[in-house]
């Protein structure tokens, strides 16, 4: 089941020697998160401006006399929108805005070690350049152009964003139907156990044969059967074959099959 | 023949999921020595796991399942040392005056810039009448004619718009993009800071030929040096940016930038706070008669000369003694 183009990843080489490949988040898992992100400072925004509005502004008139305090509020609020928030989130919630975490993707350097201050200060900073001329179209087009889908403060900055995917290891342990599985042991018995891909193969049916079209599921399934059990008898392959339950409790037990 | 996939799975189970639980209480910060030393021992042996799978199940889920574990875990293991606030402290105190010395060449030839701008825009106004009309926002052209200051009534009828794009109370604005522009090749960082000298420059010839010269000085004196000196810094490390991509030297030019964009941005974080506090005397200094003209001066001229003090000289007379003991790049590392 290996995907026949390489996606883009990170390669990191640990003190463990082991290396690691992490894949790149993508551009549009990019634009969710930054929409979730902008969403939460749109909504601050005008909680604030309410607040501010019921509080302050018509019981004195204290936005005409303090004319000055308004602007520097805003100026230091825009700049907590524009960067604080970026940079606060990614340092202090390993590599995470809320959105980002939200979308499961997290900054890091390429070298796949957890961001700094300054490398997340800069690739925040950059932000005013990646949204020219409106909406990032600058770092979209470089995310389009770059292999591993870097804006142009990712490229100053030496970071990356990276996806973490759910993945259910209970495929390969969960209990095949007992019934039926101790009929099809017998069969198992006797035949070596198969290599990681066929496994792959078997599982990965075994998980989408219930949304499948009966007959769909029926021709995979009995292919699958002929490539997994080449030395089944006619007689144990009919018997196999007679029912999808009978047929996917085989696979199972074939998969889970140890020495 | 390797363990069939699903047995390795199932033996090795409860050990990733022991890592992952012990990830997670990481995360939120709640872990005692024992478990630490627990996680460490798990992540050795969930990459012993992932060599194992990348040898006999490679491109299965498992795989792809540990390499992400072992992500993860490398992730909180190694991660940068925790700032604090010694080394803010000593960055203010230390590495962020002495980064300016040392790429002072850059920011003088953002000053330059600036000050082409400047003589630019106010050359031009001064000769030729007319080309306010172009080089002036319509909004500030109006308000002169009348005699008056723009920012006399900020909050009247226009918004302050014509400030705001006017004389740098977009400062942020403006000294953001002064550094983040430099990405562009450098073109950027060249193009705000003549852009923005040949802004003020004209608004100043402007004021002085319809004789509210005072009032412009009035307006600008007690922000003006600081908030230009600060535009011009994160200039100056725009232009480090766009001279490590234009000649990168003997390094690739990804690398280049990193490394150039790590010393540059210590330039802009350092202005933060002087910027935010500028703002405030801009904020609530400058616009109005409050003050008098001649304390707005004053405490502008003290300003500036203080903040070109600090940077001048902070770190300088330990930088000599300590350099020994502390190789540049270390301390230069410090604030990560």
């Amino acid at each position: 089941m290996t995907p026949s183009a390489p996606a883009p990843h990170v390669d990191v080489a640990t003190p463990e020697r082991v290396a690691l490949s992490l894949p790149v988040a993508g551009i549009g898992y990019r634009c969710l998160a930054w929409l979730v992100d902008a969403s939460l400072l749109f909504f601050f925004w005008v909680a604030l401006y309410f607040v501010i509005t019921l509080l302050v502004s018509d019981v004195l008139g204290a936005f005409q006399s303090l004319s000055g305090l308004t602007q520097t509020l805003f100026a230091v609020g825009l700049f907590a929108t524009q960067w604080l928030y970026w940079t606060l989130a990614e340092v202090f919630f390993h590599g995470q805005t809320p959105g980002k975490r939200a979308l499961r993707i997290r900054v890091v350097r390429e070298d796949g070690s957890p961001v700094g201050f300054l490398e997340s200060a800069v690739r925040n900073l950059c932000r005013a350049v990646d949204f020219l001329p409106v909406l990032y179209a600058t770092g979209c087009i470089t995310m389009l152009l770059d292999a591993r889908h870097r804006r142009l403060g990712d490229l100053l900055a030496g970071t990356v964003l990276v996806r973490e995917e759910a993945i259910d290891l209970d495929k390969y342990t969960r209990p095949a139907a007992s019934e039926a599985a101790a009929q099809a042991m017998t069969a198992t018995a006797a035949q070596r156990p198969l290599g990681a891909e066929d496994v792959e193969l078997v599982l990965a049916f075994l998980a989408r044969a219930p949304g499948l079209a009966p007959d769909v599921r029926r021709r995979l399934g009995a292919r699958l059967v002929d490539r997994v059990g080449a030395t089944l008898t006619d007689e144990e392959r009919a018997q196999v074959l007679q029912t999808p339950e009978a047929l996917e409790s085989f696979l199972r037990t074939r998969a889970q099959a140890a020495h | 023949m390797a363990t069939p996939l699903p047995a390795f799975v199932a033996r090795r189970r409860p050990d990733w999921d022991a890592l992952q639980a012990l990830l997670a209480r990481q995360r939120a910060g709640r872990l005692h020595l024992e478990e630490l030393r627990t996680l460490d021992t798990l992540y050795r042996r969930a990459s012993a796991d992932l060599a194992r799978a990348q040898t006999f199940y490679p491109g299965t889920d498992a795989h792809r399942f540990l390499n992400q574990l072992c992500g993860q875990a490398y992730g909180a293991i190694y991660q940068p040392p925790r700032e604090r606030w010694a080394s803010t402290r000593d960055f203010f105190l230390r590495d962020f005056p002495a980064t300016l010395r040392r790429e002072a060449r850059f920011v003088g030839v953002s000053a330059g810039m600036l000050v082409l701008g400047l003589l630019l825009g106010a050359l031009v106004v001064t000769l030729e009448p007319r080309g306010a009309e172009l080089l002036v926002p319509e909004g500030v052209r109006r308000y002169v004619a009348q005699g008056r200051m723009w920012t006399d009534d900020i909050l009247s009828v226009a918004p302050p718009n014509a400030v705001a794009s006017g004389i740098a109370t977009n400062n942020l604005t403006v000294t953001l993009f002064a550094f983040a522009s430099g990405i562009l090749l450098g073109v950027g960082p060249i193009f705000t800071l003549v852009n923005n000298g040949v802004l003020i420059g004209a608004v100043g010839a402007l004021c002085f030929r319809e004789g509210m010269t005072v009032g412009f000085l009035d307006f600008i004196a007690a922000h003006g040096p600081v908030e230009l000196s600060i535009i011009v810094i994160a200039g100056g490390a725009g232009l480090m940016v766009g001279q490590a991509l234009i000649d990168p030297g003997e390094l690739p030019r990804a690398q280049a930038l990193q490394a150039r964009g790590r010393e540059a941005v210590k330039l802009v974080v350092g202005c933060a706070p002087f910027l935010a506090g500028i703002g405030m005397v801009e904020g609530f200094i400058s616009p109005g008669h409050l003050f008098p003209t001649w304390a707005k001066v004053g405490l502008g001229l003290s300003l500036g000369a203080l903040f070109w003090f600090y940077l001048l000289r902070a770190g300088r007379t330990d930088a000599g003694a300590t350099r020994d003991a502390v190789p540049e790049d270390r301390a230069s590392s410090r604030l990560r």
